[in-house]
């Protein structure tokens, strides 16, 4: 669905902090929303999680950045990093390009998906929030 | 309630522009985005409305001691028709403001200086000018004020212009027509590139038709340049890049110009001026910590407060740092004690959780044979 100008893909997790989620198999990819890299503009760094890292729900496990601005990556779920997105080295426009694509972030191994995945929003909920997010 | 200020070109900003209140203005951060604009600056041309800047006249049979008495540099040997890059001190020899001071006549001047030191200046100087005969007349207001950035810059503003603008150095400036309108041009900048500051007399923000006029043709004619509007992002990029300060983030009224690399503008000989006594005390015991430029020597982006460090010690804090465009990789200024100021000393920035390692670099950051004024006289 569409909210203003913003993609919101049906079937996909989201948090308030707008990343999003996608459930493959017993892992989770993760990336930013189309709102998030809209709000950025330029991505021109990615500060990428190694893999093998620990992440902890809601802490930060990296950044995307414009030239003038940061935006922590909060991990939406706890777990361990299995793969990263090396694309995002060269190109961190990936991010702006397709954010719910070629520009996810990583790939997660889930530690308490059951317990946290209810922390989520489902498209319908983010999009809400969205709403009340854009004047 | 706080009313947001705007300049002359607001509606062109507005349907154009992403906004953000800066200075109490709102202006445009950027127009298609801060990268592109900064790539038209370096490889052609870009136009910024600075109208936020503040401006006054100073006028009267005392404006050449009033001028040498609250600024630091040789105001009595600047020429009529030049100008040059100053700045006010405090008693104490710390910052007020840096400013560009323009002799438009033999007694006449107009100083230009920040958006967010309108106010400040302004008293400062009506404070300290009481025992000169002068006056001093604010016109931030009434006169609009572009860059025209870029090797591309005399190129397009010479399609409007009734002058040969090839005949203005750098720091030169004299009245024109530019399409039909009276304006001041100044072959002076921001941005490290060749290019012409632009004061629209006449302007009023109530009445910016002159503004609009001057600012429409200097796009139309630069189409074929493919000129770009630039926001206050680019602008802030460029400068950094170029290695210029801030007020503000990179000097303040703690810093004093020795500090900051800024000795080329004081003029400890001359007569009496505010913050003598101060300045010639710290380059007689040694300045202790000067500002540098670091490059970032690995991916990541170094921004203002950042931890400075050398062997796990931290040495002080970055005052300005972005992404480069135009070198593609992190840049920033920030204060080191004097003796790790040397080119190529090996530091580390703190980002985050993280340390990057970065080295210090001189000023401007770009390759200026490729990059920058002295490049485009080639």
């Amino acid at each position: 669905m569409k909210i203003n100008d913003y993609e919101v893909p049906e079937g996909l997790y989201y948090t308030k902090e707008h990343e999003w989620v996608k459930l493959e198999g017993s892992s989770c990819r993760i990336g930013v929303s189309d709102y998030a890299q809209k709000s950025l503009h330029e991505v021109v760094f990615v500060d990428l999680p190694k893999v093998g890292a620990k992440i902890v729900r809601s802490q930060s496990l990296g950044s995307v950045e414009s030239v003038k601005a940061v935006a922590d990556v909060f991990a939406p779920i706890s777990g361990e990093i299995t793969e990263i997105n090396v694309k995002l080295v060269d190109s961190p426009e990936l991010v702006n390009q397709q954010p719910y694509g070629d520009g996810w972030i990583a790939v997660v191994k889930p530690s308490n998906l059951e317990a946290e995945i209810k922390n989520l929003l489902d498209a319908r909920g983010y999009a809400d929030f969205l709403k009340t997010q854009i004047k | 309630m706080l009313v947001s200020r705007r300049t002359q070109l607001y509606d062109f900003h507005v349907r154009n522009g992403h906004m953000v209140e800066f200075a109490g203005f709102e202006m445009p951060l950027w127009y298609q985005g801060i990268v592109p604009e900064c790539k038209a600056v370096r490889n052609s041309v870009g136009i910024f409305d600075v109208s936020h800047m503040g401006r006054v006249l100073i006028s009267g049979e005392g404006s050449t001691a009033f001028l040498d008495y609250v600024t630091t540099n040789d105001v009595a040997a600047l020429e009529v028709g030049r100008a040059h890059y100053s700045v006010m001190c405090n008693e104490k020899g710390g910052i007020i403001d840096d400013i560009v001071l323009n002799r438009l006549a033999e007694k006449r001047y107009l100083m230009v200086f920040n958006a967010g030191n309108r106010e400040k200046d302004l008293a400062w100087l009506k404070m300290k000018a009481e025992r000169f005969s002068v006056e001093i007349q604010h016109i931030s207001d009434e006169v609009s004020m572009f860059a025209v950035q870029g090797p591309n810059a005399q190129r397009v503003l010479e399609e409007i212009c009734n002058e040969d603008l090839s005949q203005i150095p750098r720091f030169g400036g004299r009245y024109v027509d530019l399409d039909g309108v009276k304006a001041t041009v100044t072959r002076t900048g921001y941005t490290g590139e060749d290019g012409f500051e632009v004061f629209t007399w006449d302007s009023p923000i109530e009445k910016p038709s002159r503004a609009v006029t001057v600012w429409n043709a200097i796009l139309d004619h630069g189409k074929s340049s493919h000129i770009q509007p630039c926001g206050l992002g680019a602008r802030d990029v460029l400068r950094l890049e170029a290695g210029m300060c801030l007020y503000g983030s990179d000097i303040t009224e703690l810093t004093t110009p020795l500090q900051a690399r800024l000795s080329f503008v004081v003029k400890l000989t001359k007569n009496e001026f505010i913050g003598r006594d101060a300045l010639a005390r710290e380059k007689a015991e040694g300045v202790k910590k000067v500002r540098v430029g670091l490059k970032v020597l690995e991916a990541g982006i170094p921004r203002a407060e950042y931890d400075i460090l050398k062997d796990s010690q931290v040495l002080g804090k970055v005052t300005s740092g972005s992404f480069s465009p135009t070198t593609n990789q992190g840049i920033a200024m920030g204060y080191v004690p004097r003796e790790y100021s040397k080119i190529g000393e090996n530091m580390e920035i703190r980002v985050r959780v993280k340390n990057l390692r970065a080295a210090i670099t001189s000023f401007p950051f770009y390759d200026t044979s490729k990059y920058g004024w002295q490049r485009t006289q080639a």
